[in-house]
């Protein structure tokens, strides 16, 4: 039960994070929307910078051609502070003017007039430029171009301060989605502790303290209620059982007394009180069944008990029986194989296998009662070359009341409760029944749930 | 006298109590609720036989009240309440002995007869248990009959000790499923009476018709008488 524990934890953990996630998606694309609309204005002011430079060098060059140009760009190459990549060459790809002593590489010239369309960007160093190369009529190569480091070194700062801003998210995500499955979990784990208190058999068993008004509290009143119903039904179930047994059993009890009065039919009296015994042994055995099947998969009530012990006390009192029967016996019991149980059930259990086993065998027939350590569990085996189970009938045996037609036609006694209380009881004790399939009689194998060894 | 509580609320059980109890030579107190029972429960009784499903409560849940309020009696727990898992919680709370109804009056005279010499009994530290010929050595745990050791498994020592506790008196099958087997429920069979004949046939082949059968009632272990 507690091993899912932490698979639970894992869902509302996985809640949380799922809803950090979405939250951070969503501040991270409208931070990314936000980025491109900066990064798309501040190129298209770099471009506008641009094209005022060219319409400059175009009002100089209408006036006096490449001698203007070149004076205004030696002028403003020597202002220049850096911001600008200016260029004219001669039509032998002599410096005539500019910032630069060489061609740029990547850079093609194209068109000749100036205006600022086909700008391009490129990189020389470390910086990105935008620029216009053109060829003034007479050959001369112009290059006009502005750095886009500005642009580069605000978009850089933008993308840290959204790295920063992402992380931060992403702790604060974490956090929250810790706390809140801390909380969460804390809140379940209180019902999911009383759901096994109440599944280890303590119907009783409630959460203390007063509700929170809000859905958990909600919720622990409703399993408040169920148990509180579970735990009526239960009680009316044992008093009835109980009343069932009084109304019964008491004028059974008259009759009793009343027949051991009879004189002189002795016999007869003798005959009746057998009758009534077996009508309450019928009885108990229903009753038992009911417990046991009621009781089931709670582990309430049941204590360590040596299972090797049982099966050789009970093969003991019942092995003498066999062998006046002219069965073969044998007993195979690994000492000191224990689970957790009551003695009493286990005890009767085996008896009605071995009762069965007795009634159905003829002479010469071999009845075994084996119990061994396995991997998973400790396998109780009783075997018996008898008639076995009609194919009819197998599984259908373990129902009450259910009973061979062969055994009713040859006069054999029962009621048809043997195998359903067996089955009640292992069940009780969540022992797994098995019928391996033999060649002849019946073998019934019982899967124990081990009990840890005890120092 | 000795005196014997009766705490049952069925008018007719408790008469065959009485009869029972003055059958063994005892007196009978009847009550009939649970709180009388208590109440009446620290005086000199020698047996209580209390019934559960009275007018007050369950008398197995008042077996500890009677203990604390100074009751020595033996407790002998008589009810319908008689599935195998009833007796055990009986027992376990405390009750000497525990006969489901209904019961036969041979069966509960023969327990009432236990819990009396129970009640006065000295504790059995005897090594020797000496009946004429035959003797039972408990520390050694053999028999002998005649100066003749008789081989008997663990679960026949068990039984004769049993008997031998009880000798002279009628022992029922159930008893012995109870006190040699603890065992408490009705098996339908009668696998005692297969253990009780093989212990039995190996002393009468040694000599000792000791076990009789009590027609209808159980067994008697009587060596002295048997000649």
């Amino acid at each position: 039960m507690s091993a899912d524990r932490p698979l639970a934890a894992r869902a509302t953990l996985r809640l949380a994070a799922l809803m950090a996630a979405a939250i951070m998606a969503l501040s991270l694309g409208a931070m990314a929307l936000q980025y491109r609309l900066v990064e798309t204005r501040m190129m298209q002011a770099q471009e506008n910078l641009l094209t005022a430079s060219l319409n400059g060098f175009a009002a100089l060059y209408d006036q006096r051609r490449i001698i203007a140009l070149r004076q205004a760009i030696e002028y403003r190459a020597a202002a220049s502070a850096g911001g600008e990549m200016l260029l004219l060459q001669d039509r032998k790809g002599a410096v005539l003017a500019g910032t630069e002593t060489a061609w740029p590489t990547g850079v093609d010239p194209t068109g000749e007039g100036f205006t600022a369309d086909h700008a391009v960007a490129f990189a020389k160093g470390d910086t990105r430029w935008l620029g216009v190369a053109r060829i003034l009529p007479g050959g001369f190569p112009l290059l006009v171009a502005h750095s886009l480091a500005p642009v580069d070194a605000t978009l850089a700062s933008l993308r840290r301060g959204m790295a920063a801003l992402a992380a931060a998210l992403l702790a604060a995500g974490a956090a929250v989605g810790w706390f809140a499955a801390r909380g969460v979990m804390g809140r379940v784990n209180r019902i999911n502790t009383l759901a096994d208190r109440v599944a280890a058999g303590d119907l009783s068993a409630r959460l203390p303290g007063p509700r929170s008004n809000d859905e958990f509290g909600l919720l622990e009143t409703h399993v408040h209620a169920m148990l509180d119903r579970i735990e009526n039904l239960n009680r009316a179930t044992h008093r009835l059982s109980d009343t069932i047994a009084h109304e019964l059993r008491t004028p059974l009890n008259r009759m009793t007394q009343k027949l051991s009065r009879i004189q002189g039919q002795e016999d007869l009296a003798e005959e009746l009180k057998s009758e009534m015994r077996a009508a309450i042994r019928v009885f108990d055995s229903l009753l038992d069944i009911s417990r046991a099947e009621a009781d089931q998969g709670s582990g309430g009530g049941l204590v360590p008990v040596d299972l090797s012990a049982v099966a050789s006390e009970v093969w003991d009192l019942y092995e003498p029986l066999a062998e006046d029967k002219g069965l073969g016996c044998t007993l195979s019991v690994q000492p000191g194989l224990r689970v957790l149980g009551d003695r009493n059930l286990i005890a009767q259990m085996l008896s009605n296998l071995l009762d069965n086993a007795i009634k159905y065998c003829a002479p010469g027939d071999a009845l075994s009662l084996g119990l061994a350590e396995a991997a998973d569990g400790h396998i109780l085996t009783v075997a018996d070359t008898g008639p076995g189970l009609p194919d009819t009938l197998k599984e259908d045996a373990f129902e009450r009341f259910v009973r061979a037609d062969r055994d009713i036609d040859r006069g054999i006694k029962g009621h048809g409760l043997g195998l359903a209380l067996v089955r009640a009881i292992a069940a009780r004790h969540g022992a797994k029944l098995v019928l391996p399939a033999t060649e002849k009689g019946l073998t019934l194998e019982f899967h124990w749930p081990k009990l840890a060894a005890e120092a | 006298m000795d005196r014997i509580l009766i705490v049952e609320d069925d008018p007719e059980t408790a008469a065959a109590v009485a009869a029972e109890v003055r059958g063994l030579g005892c007196e009978p107190v009847i009550v009939t609720t649970l709180e009388e029972g208590v109440a009446a429960a620290p005086g000199d009784f020698k047996v209580i036989v209390l019934d559960r499903m009275l007018p007050g409560g369950d008398g197995v849940e008042a077996m500890a009240r009677m203990r604390a309020n100074g009751a020595r009696a033996m407790i002998l727990v008589l009810s319908a309440l008689g599935r195998a898992a009833n007796r055990v919680e009986g027992l376990e709370k405390g009750a000497d002995d525990y006969l489901p109804k209904p019961f036969e009056p041979e069966e509960l005279r023969a327990r009432l007869r236990a819990l009396l010499r129970r009640g006065t009994m000295q504790v059995l530290d005897n090594d020797l248990l000496a009946f004429g010929d035959l003797e039972i050595r408990m520390k050694a745990r053999t028999v002998h009959i005649k100066r003749a050791h008789v081989a008997v498994s663990p679960k026949e020592f068990e039984l004769i000790s049993y008997f031998a506790q009880n000798a002279g008196q009628v022992v029922t099958r159930m008893q012995l499923l109870e006190n040699v087997w603890n065992l408490h429920f009705d098996p339908g069979t009668n696998v005692v009476d297969v253990h009780v004949g093989r212990l039995r046939r190996k002393l009468e082949e040694a000599g000792s018709a000791a076990i009789q059968t009590a027609r209808g009632e159980g067994y008697v272990f009587a060596p002295m008488a048997a000649k």
